[in-house]
């Protein structure tokens, strides 16, 4: 079974940077991927939602999904675009600063993410994203952590390759959020219980 | 398993073209079509071929038009705004046999007719490959390449935004097609009068020394030829129609999105079934017939005010089974699919006709004619 993935916030947040890179990780792990971002969203400021679905076989879900069971959410900003199509209990990744912020949460497992503080421990507040993904990894499985730190490394264009180290110590900062709240593992990707691919 | 990388359509369609042997592309900039033609330009010369951003739409069509008379694997692309510039240019490549493969990444569903019908003048069709998504566009483009050779015919292939702009993971698999024949009709530059020049001539000429047959002779060739594709190369993809009382038809994404409402409603119980002409010339008549044998509703979903509609028509009997559930949509910048190429939307609509409700008591919009 596919994971089905919406990573939602404002254009500059680094949300089609999660959406990818956690693509590319998947893909390290010879999963079957798709990423598609809604188009015209892709302004600083505006809105910017992606989603990303991975799965065992070719995935067969639609460009724009109607639903989704995870969600990744960096700001309550433009939420209204991802919330209705969410599948009653899905899980959702929130920066703790706007989790409270978001409606409707009843009836999904929300989890509050620190990201904002865990990329400024790291060394830059824009790593926000990278700790984000350290806590999906880490809380779903879906993804391992040395691919998500590779699949980050692939993507830096030479003039910022100076990054890599703090992107790693975020990555690294938001799976150990998640190992200190004991929540190891504890939503698992859909696929996960399924073969592991040849 | 071969190692997957994570394109999106343009760069995959590039990908598989140059896979397929494309040595030269001509186009000009016109979105979502633009990057086709940028990855064209990265890539062409790494296999030292050639890519052109050429003045205009016409000159680009001519330009692959030539390199496609001296033998290349060469194509042409835009959105279909540009391939109607490029219209009379097809039409030649028709009629003077040169295979030439013209990508359209439209911007939406209204190029059904531009693409099957066409705008040149003559006797002639363009066998149109409409991909539902990135895998299936890899697969066409060897497809397009191989059928344009196969014929010597411009083969059009008409993806749109939404596959462009995906991404998916792709390992670019090559499928096993026939050896073709070499080329010995391609110009080699030898010159007249050594009784060893070639012609390629839309009026079907002929030489002193091999008169030919002659424009009449000529057309009606071609009119046979067009025939024969038509028996020989309609694809289509169905699914439960064999019990079905309701058939959806739709093709390229619009197929996709409703093939995955037909399950979703299946699995509910709903006898219903879908219907997706992989080529929209020559349409899977026949298919199409044999799988809406049984069915009392014939619904046709596409992004337009209707115009597949008109061989669903032509190919099943009973024009009051058969029912528009699509219409014009378009985004707000006029680029883009709009809000209609949603499942939600679609099962809404499906279910509307399974209830019986009257067409012209729905907000459909864009699709007077039909109503």
């Amino acid at each position: 079974m596919e994971l089905d993935l919406f990573v939602s916030g404002i254009g500059g947040q680094g949300v089609q940077l999660i959406g990818k890179t956690i693509a590319l990780a998947a893909l390290r792990e010879d999963r079957h991927v798709m990423f598609s971002g809604e188009f015209g969203g892709h302004m600083r400021g505006g809105s910017s939602v992606v989603t990303v679905v991975i799965g065992p076989d070719p995935v067969r879900a639609l460009p724009n999904l109607p639903s989704a069971g995870t969600a990744i959410a960096m700001s309550h900003s433009f939420w209204e675009k991802v919330g209705p199509r969410l599948r009653p209990g899905s899980l959702i990744l929130a920066e703790e600063t706007i989790a409270d912020a978001l409606p409707d949460t009843e009836g999904h497992i929300l989890v509050r993410v620190p990201a904002l503080a865990l990329g400024t421990r790291a060394g830059n507040r824009l790593s926000a994203s990278m700790a984000m993904m350290g806590a999906f990894s880490e809380l779903t499985g879906a993804i391992g952590l040395q691919s998500l730190e590779e699949a980050m490394t692939e993507q830096l264009p030479p003039y910022r390759k100076q990054h890599a180290g703090t992107n790693a110590s975020a990555i690294a900062l938001g799976a150990e959020h998640i190992r200190a709240e004991g929540l190891s593992g504890r939503h698992p990707a859909p696929y996960l219980a399924e073969s592991i691919p040849a | 398993m071969t190692e997957m990388r994570l394109l999106d359509g343009s760069e995959a369609i590039v990908e598989a073209a140059l896979l397929a042997g494309a040595r030269f592309f001509a186009g000009y900039p016109m979105a979502p079509a633009t990057e086709l033609l940028e990855h064209m330009a990265a890539k062409l010369p790494r296999v030292d071929g050639v890519c052109i951003n050429a003045d205009s739409e016409l000159q680009a069509v001519n330009m692959a038009l030539g390199a496609a008379q001296v033998g290349a694997r060469a194509a042409t692309g835009s959105c279909g705004q540009g391939l109607a510039l490029m219209q009379e240019a097809i039409a030649e490549a028709a009629l003077n046999e040169t295979p030439l493969v013209i990508f359209n990444i439209a911007r939406n569903q209204q190029d059904y007719f531009q693409a099957t019908r066409g705008g040149g003048w003559g006797d002639y069709r363009t066998v149109t490959f409409a991909p539902k998504d990135l895998h299936e566009a890899v697969e066409h483009t060897h497809l397009a390449f191989h059928v344009a050779d196969k014929y010597r015919v411009p083969v059009i292939f008409m993806a749109d935004n939404l596959i462009a702009r995906t991404q998916m993971g792709t390992a670019l698999p090559v499928p096993e097609l026939e050896t073709l024949p070499p080329k010995d009709w391609a110009l080699d530059g030898t010159m007249g009068g050594t009784g060893a020049s070639r012609w390629i001539w839309t009026f079907g000429g002929g030489k002193a020394n091999r008169p030919g047959v002659g424009p009449d002779g000529y057309w009606r060739q071609i009119a046979d030829k067009f025939d024969r594709i038509a028996k020989a190369e309609a694809r289509h993809e169905q699914g439960f129609c064999d019990d079905a009382e309701c058939v959806v038809v739709a093709f390229g994404s619009g197929g996709k999105f409703v093939e995955h409402v037909v399950r979703e409603l299946r699995a509910e119980g709903h006898k219903i079934g879908f219907f997706r002409p992989v080529t929209l010339w020559p349409f899977p008549s026949e298919a199409l017939e044999a799988a809406t044998e049984n069915a009392s509703n014939i619904l046709v979903f596409e992004l337009n005010a209707g115009q597949m509609i008109d061989d669903v028509r032509l190919a099943v009997e009973g024009r009051d089974r058969i029912k528009p559930i699509g219409g014009i949509s378009f985004d707000d910048s006029g680029l883009n699919i709009g809000p209609l190429m949603d499942a939600r939307v679609i099962r809404t609509r499906i279910l509307d006709q399974l209830a019986g409700k009257p067409l012209t008591e729905l907000p459909y919009t864009g699709m007077g004619a039909y109503l």
